[in-house]
């Protein structure tokens, strides 16, 4: 039986090398990567794999890595996630927009000239949640999006909007909603958390601290994609759909920090709770503070009400139509993110 | 009968008070037994459930009239069973063929067992046995192919326990063997009783398709059992907590009991709990498979208390010295929250939920996962009585790019500057027109000065104090209306 030719952009990143490695495991693919970095150092290579360096901004270069890999189906992970404070805000989104709504714009016209029969996107749960201040109980795919207030959000809803519309009979595309995805070397939600506990972060509860909130390992996330690209192949029942993919395990946010810094032996030596109002008006000075001195806080509005809205979804129509079930449960894959990074550390004092 | 301490409290929970007084005073059973049409033995048969069943006997005696008998003979002979097992007095090679056997002993006119050790406190049940045999005889056929099915299944179980030596001295030793001896002694009368309800026309037929829901049900009750009556069990010399579970935090199940293992007792009650937890949803599910009232009371009151208890003995340390029990008070309010819809009953869940999570410990090994488990049980209320609408309209609503959102901000300040300018036109054309008038009278020799003056009497007048400037006033307008 001939192998499956599927193509995996961002296939050397965090999410991407972890697609890769699920397909492998199928023994059913032949994978081309296709990223603007080489494999790095950790994220680890496949020798079966062909690695192709191309910028996806570049149609020409598209062009050319596509028709030579005439790949049967495209992953398509590339995105731009801005952290920090910068993910709240507008200004400087430029190349938020293009590469997140023109880079993907570009995979598709590149897929669809190829001949391929499907494209799956690595689209996110922000395209429902980045509005600010609202909360999400239970959503499901059926929610509206395009009522958002990040760069982020918008441009990811308005890539996922590109993708679901070139659906056809002939090029089926559906797109995967990721939860913050948390595994060895994540940078948002591991990295992110442990450097409250240096900064004094840790004490301070904003708002009741009983917000629900989702989560997913990124070997689940892999696994949903490996899904995905099966069911386009096959039935084709997700085609021109959009799935939530999370751990199905939504948590009290506050629980999750304090699982994490548990990990790293970490206890808040006591505990203050700020009300959500007070604590945006914090947020809001520290902003202007950080303006003024130029150094970056974790602190600020956007992450406050990111802090304490409620946002979890459900994920049972990933469950019926793809049979997606998070193979990895969320305590254990705390554990295996923070012994990882954990690991860095040692090894970064040692240099 | 009512001592001065339970004074002393309800005097501080007036409440609670209330909720025994509602109930006692209010509650109308769905359906009421009609005593006086009921044989001798029947009446006989109900003594003994007042007698065995503390918590049972009320549900089952408002139970539908078609379910009532078959219900309350299925309870005693289960009852019946259990003080067979539990009779350490009888030798095993006695023991054994009775309970695997006792499936055939209902079908038996007269059968009676007075073997029992005089401190069995439901031995007098064994010894009066055929009235139970003789009630048997008149149900449905239907029914008593169930009841027989359940009871020799159970009756194997206990029996294969009763063998088992290493289970004799040492307690269960996996989590596995742990829901196995629950699955006997609770699961399957879970399942018995789904049978009969659904036979009998009042629950969903469905329920039998999903059978863990059934099994969660029975579980969820004993493992709480389980966990509150740990200090009665090991006076007892028993042990149901396993081994699985407190090896990982004692050396020795008797250390548990030790006060300078405060720490450790309690982080391994809280896996017995969190495991316990883990059913509460497929609970709640369950439940919203049962159509008739009774029937639900039936199911959801020992399913409220039980998530009430779980809540008490969750972080409490005492259930390693005394039995935990919930007050009178709360079981009362209870029982009057789970005699109605599945929604009231949901509100409970979510409020001992919500409870236990509030207590939940970082420091606990299992910290994450309870909070998990108790985020599972919000997300199912959640699930079946959304509390928030879904938003509407926004979907067709285009997404922003950044170059619309710059155009529009553009828009915007254009907008902002029209404005500006228009309001400075309009404040400039006022101030020339006013000053060119002024000027030309000014020419025309106006004297601005006594203009000036008389303004400011005048407005001295209108607002002046005293009534002389009201009199001044008055006869001004009586002469303007002449």
């Amino acid at each position: 039986m001939s192998l499956t030719k599927v193509l995996v952009t961002g296939g050397t990143g965090f999410l991407g090398s972890e697609i890769v490695k699920a397909l492998l495991e199928e023994k059913t693919f032949e994978v081309t990567v296709v990223d603007i970095n080489p494999p790095s150092l950790g994220t680890g290579s496949f020798s079966t794999v062909r690695y192709v360096r191309a910028n996806i901004m570049s149609p020409s270069d598209l062009h050319e890595v596509f028709q030579e890999a005439k790949p049967a189906f495209v992953i398509h992970t590339v995105g731009v996630y801005p952290l920090g404070p910068k993910r709240y805000k507008r200004e400087g989104s430029d190349p938020v927009f293009a590469i997140n709504v023109e880079g993907t714009r570009n995979i598709v016209e590149a897929s669809k000239e190829c001949g391929a029969r499907g494209l799956v996107f690595t689209s996110s749960v922000t395209v429902l949640f980045d509005e600010m201040g609202m909360d999400f109980r239970n959503a499901d795919e059926t929610w509206p999006t395009g009522r958002l207030q990040t760069a982020y959000g918008e441009s990811k809803a308005e890539a996922e909007k590109l993708v679901l519309s070139a659906n056809t009979s002939d090029f089926k595309t559906c797109a995967l909603r990721a939860a913050p995805i948390l595994g060895p070397n994540d940078v948002a939600t591991t990295a992110a958390l442990y450097r409250c506990i240096n900064r004094g972060e840790t004490p301070f509860i904003i708002g009741d601290g009983t917000n629900l909130f989702d989560f997913v390992y990124v070997s689940n996330v892999a696994d949903a994609h490996v899904l995905a690209v099966q069911n386009l192949f096959m039935s084709g029942a997700a085609a021109g759909e959009a799935f939530f993919i999370t751990n199905g395990e939504p948590v009290v946010f506050r629980d999750f920090c304090l699982a994490v810094w548990k990990e790293f032996d970490h206890y808040p030596p006591f505990q203050i709770t700020i009300p959500t109002r007070l604590g945006w008006w914090l947020g809001w000075g520290v902003e202007w503070a950080s303006w003024l001195t130029g150094r970056e806080g974790t602190f600020c509005r956007g992450a406050i009400l990111d802090a304490t809205d409620t946002r979890y979804v459900s994920i049972s129509k990933a469950r019926r139509i793809l049979r997606y079930e998070p193979k990895v449960k969320l305590s254990e894959a705390v554990r295996i993110s923070c012994q990882h990074f954990k690991e860095q550390l040692k090894a970064q004092a040692k240099r | 009968m009512v001592s001065a301490s339970s004074v002393g409290y309800y005097l501080f929970h007036p409440q609670e008070l209330r909720s025994i007084i509602q109930w006692k005073v209010w509650h109308n059973p769905v359906h009421e037994r009609d005593e006086t049409k009921e044989s001798e033995t029947l009446q006989r048969c109900f003594h003994f459930l007042d007698l065995t069943s503390r918590s049972f006997s009320a549900v089952i005696k408002e139970l539908h009239p078609d379910l009532l008998v078959p219900v309350a003979l299925f309870y005693l002979v289960l009852r019946g069973l259990d003080t067979i097992e539990d009779d350490m007095t009888i030798p095993l090679e006695k023991k054994e063929p009775i309970l695997r056997n006792f499936q055939d002993l209902l079908e038996k006119d007269g059968w009676t067992f007075t073997e029992n050790g005089p401190n069995e406190k439901d031995r007098q049940l064994l010894v009066e046995f055929n009235v139970v045999i003789e009630e048997f005889k008149k149900i449905k056929p239907e029914y008593k192919v169930i009841i027989k099915d359940i009871t020799k299944r159970m009756g194997n179980g206990m029996a294969d326990y009763a063998n088992n030596a290493e289970h004799n001295i040492n307690g269960v030793n996996t989590i596995k063997d742990y829901e196995l001896y629950c699955h006997y002694v609770a699961g399957l009368v879970g399942e018995g009783c789904t049978r009969l309800f659904v036979e009998a026309g009042l629950a969903n037929p469905v329920l039998l398709k999903r059978p863990e829901l059934m099994e969660s049900m029975g579980q969820f009750l004993q493992q709480v059992n389980i966990i509150r009556d740990i200090k009665e069990d090991i006076d007892d010399k028993r042990r149901f907590w396993p081994k699985e579970i407190w090896s990982k935090h004692v050396a020795k199940f008797e250390d548990l009991f030790e006060p300078e293992n405060k720490e450790k007792a309690l982080a391994c009650s809280s896996e017995m709990i969190l495991t316990c937890l883990n059913r509460a949803d497929d609970c709640l599910y369950y439940l919203a498979g049962l159509k008739e009232q009774s029937v639900f009371n039936f199911c959801a009151i020992p399913q409220s208390m039980a998530i009430a208890t779980l809540d008490v003995c969750f972080q409490n340390h005492d259930i390693f010295k005394k039995n935990v029990k919930i007050t009178k008070g709360q079981a009362c309010q209870l029982m009057l929250e789970s005699s109605q819809n599945l929604k009231l009953v949901c509100d409970v869940f979510q409020r001992f939920t919500r409870s236990i999570h509030k207590k939940n410990n970082p420091h606990d090994p299992n910290f994450l996962k309870i909070s998990i488990a108790c985020g599972k049980i919000e997300q199912f209320i959640e699930s079946i009585f959304p509390s928030q609408k879904k938003p509407e309209g926004a979907a067709g609503v285009p997404v922003m790019t950044a170059e619309e959102a710059a155009k529009k901000k553009a828009e915007e300040q254009e907008a902002k500057w029209d404005m500006i300018y228009m309001i400075m036109a309009v404040v400039i054309t006022l101030v020339v027109i006013t000053s060119s008038m002024l000027f030309v009278a000014w020419l025309a020799g106006a004297r601005f000065d006594l203009a000036f003056g008389q303004a400011k009497q005048q407005l001295g007048e209108l607002f002046g104090s005293g009534s002389d400037a009201k009199n001044t006033i008055a006869p001004s307008s009586d002469h303007s209306e002449l």
